[in-house]
């Protein structure tokens, strides 16, 4: 079995795979697909793909506020904890980070910045991730606290604070501030994207060594007076040496702006760039961002928390931690288990995993550093249960959307499209169930090839016994995935009612 | 050397600067227009008790009965009364159950629903009065615990 996975890790390792540049393998570039290439070399390809999303994010926060109030029979629960969550990660996973080339929030911030023009640079203390780190626990943490998915109210607050939190940063800080420092939603794809097929990325290094005007990340002046007309990456991305999609938002601001039309969406091997830790644009080296291993973290184990918060046994836990201590309110006991499953377990499984590398492997790599390194290895096995869960919903309320549709158009006094018809659902929970599996199976062998490939690379002589405690921690988090999986569900506002 | 001939700039500020934006406005306010003043307007419904029981107690995954006890302002039975049951999770996206009653005693009806999974549930009732004229109430089902 160990071999098998040795070898497999071997195949995935970059070195192992043949050379992309050669003409008979180039890889398959989305940009010269007739017609697709043609919409996003369009410099309003963004605006047109914003535009719906931005009419779609209207709808919801009207029917939020004036529809029903329950949340199976509205359209912004069902739409934002169904199928939005759903088609990303499966976007995500099969393309790359479309969502954020189509996020309707920016839409809003360019047509905001024609009035307002940001004056400020974002704080140099506050130009890493754990801004967003916080912001994407609190989101987690406010979802189950608050029970987000069963109230149609909160939840168009929650798209209207997103539209002002967007409008407030980016009209006061200039660039793409809260793309790559704020936002959770972003943070969540940039990392998911690590995983994509497609990438942002130059076609011919060559081109952009003769470049001397570098338009991908200055953006295209006008001669005389220097305005920018087009501009270039506002997320600090220099092309040539951008590598991966993290931090990447698909804005195709630099296929726009580069004047040889030298950027592509080209095709790699996902979790590519996970296996290795050159130095990065804008980014750095991986194996020294703390900051983005605890985003890591957050994604990796926050997704099991996710889940876990939807199934039986939670319930039972919280109620002993209510009787131990003596608390009958929800938030200081889903905070206890929020510190468990965030803080402690990654500390403890990735501590030790660590130290045993070190130990074993005889790493000249310190506890810290050795432990950053390796944990973006577990990023795989956090998207298999995001997709996971976010596709037994999408795929269970698959139909829910034409009912509920249904009806909103009849509570405006006119059923044009007939009487809803509630009955409709979606697939049957046993086939998504093996979807589910498949999913989980994908991120474990996704992870142990990353941390195969990084040991092998920190440890070139003793490779397996760098793996080895890695492999351990991804199949605890693995079984973990799958034992949730097979608990009953049980969702639930009431968690500390017995 | 591949030169790309370049849109003019200013087409975006016609298009998709003031434009646009007023463009939007007008929508969301037509959408807020459409949802207040199209609903339909409020009708006078007769006063109508309903009182409701769901056995077993606590509800559980499985079958389950709701006897309901319709009443007007007096305090008299309703009967000749129809009744659509319909339950929902709290969590969007989980199938809903569907149930009829049957008029047991006048005034008194009763179905038989099956909760299909542990969690928050929401039960909708659809009446249709003698008269013809309908309401609706909903019932919360908190906490349906796992089946034994």
């Amino acid at each position: 079995m160990i071999g098998r996975l040795i070898e497999l890790g071997k195949l995935l390792t970059p070195s192992s795979i043949p050379a992309l540049e050669t003409p008979e393998s180039l890889p398959f570039d989305l940009m010269r697909v007739p017609g697709l290439g043609h919409l996003f070399r369009w410099r309003y390809a963004r605006p047109l793909l914003q535009a719906p999303l931005l009419i779609l994010s209207v709808i919801m926060i009207l029917h939020g506020f004036f529809g029903p109030t329950l949340a199976p029979k509205n359209l912004a629960t069902t739409l934002s904890w169904l199928h939005f969550r759903g088609l990303l990660v499966l976007v995500l996973l099969c393309a790359g980070n479309f969502f954020c080339l189509a996020c309707p929030f920016m839409l809003v911030r360019q047509l905001a910045r024609r009035i307002f023009r940001p004056r400020f640079t974002w704080p140099r203390v506050l130009r890493n991730k754990w801004l967003s780190v916080g912001l994407f626990i609190l989101i987690l943490f406010t979802y189950e606290l608050f029970d987000l998915w069963s109230s149609p109210w909160w939840t168009a607050w929650l798209i209207v604070a997103y539209f002002l939190a967007v409008l407030i940063v980016d009209g006061f800080f200039k660039h793409a501030s809260f793309c790559k420092f704020v936002c959770p939603i972003g943070q969540f794809n940039f990392l998911a994207s690590t995983l994509s097929p497609f990438e942002v990325k130059v076609r011919e290094q060559d081109v952009c060594t003769r470049c001397h005007t570098k338009d991908c990340i200055r953006g295209r002046r006008e001669p005389v007076s220097d305005l920018v007309t087009i501009r270039g990456c506002e997320l600090a991305l220099f092309q040539p040496r951008k590598v991966g999609n993290m931090d990447c938002t698909f804005c195709l601001d630099c296929v726009h702006a580069c004047p040889h039309d030298n950027i592509g969406i080209l095709t790699r091997l996902p979790a590519s760039e996970l296996m290795t830790d050159p130095i990065r644009s804008g980014i750095g080296y991986f194996s020294r961002r703390k900051d983005l291993a605890a985003l890591a973290i957050v994604f990796t184990f926050g997704a099991l928390l996710n889940a876990f918060g939807m199934v039986s046994p939670v319930y039972a836990v919280e109620a002993w931690l209510g009787r131990v201590l003596h608390v009958s309110h929800e938030a200081p006991v889903l905070g206890l288990i929020f510190t468990f499953f965030l803080i402690v377990e990654p500390v403890l499984l990735i501590g030790l995993a660590a130290w045993l590398t070190r130990v074993w492997a005889r790493s000249s790599r310190a506890l810290l550093p050795l432990a950053v390194r390796y944990t973006y290895g577990l990023v795989p096995l956090g998207f298999g249960m995001w997709l996971a869960h976010y596709c037994f919903h999408f795929l269970t309320g698959l139909y829910t959307l034409i009912p509920i549709t249904q009806s909103a158009i009849a509570a405006l006094g006119r059923p044009l499209l007939g009487e809803p018809r509630w009955a409709l659902t979606g697939l049957p929970a046993n086939v998504v169930q093996v979807v589910e599996i498949g999913f989980l199976m994908l991120g474990f062998a996704g992870s142990l090839a990353v941390t195969y490939s990084l040991a092998e690379d920190d440890s070139p002589g003793r490779p397996l016994r760098a793996f080895l405690p890695w492999a351990g921690v991804c199949l605890i988090l693995w079984f973990a995935s799958m034992w949730l999986m097979f608990q009953p569900m049980e969702m639930r506002a009431t968690m500390m009612s017995g | 050397m591949i030169q790309r001939r370049l849109p003019d700039p200013r087409v975006f500020d016609r298009v998709f600067g003031w434009g646009m934006a007023k463009w939007l406005t007008g929508l969301a306010c037509a959408a807020t227009l459409l949802m207040a003043g199209c609903s339909r307007p409020a009708e006078s419904l007769p006063v109508v008790e309903i009182e409701h029981t769901i056995s077993p107690e606590p509800v559980r995954v499985g079958p389950a009965t709701v006897t309901l006890k319709l009443a007007d302002g007096a305090g008299k039975a309703i009967t000749g009364a129809h009744i659509a049951i319909e339950a929902d999770m709290s969590h969007p996206g989980m199938s809903p159950v569907f149930a009829e009653t049957q008029e047991t005693v006048p005034g008194r009806y009763q179905a038989h629903l099956d909760f299909q999974m542990a969690g928050d549930w929401v039960v909708l009732l659809h009446v249709t009065l003698p008269g013809g004229k309908k309401l609706e109430r909903q019932i919360d089902v908190r906490g349906v615990r796992p089946g034994v």
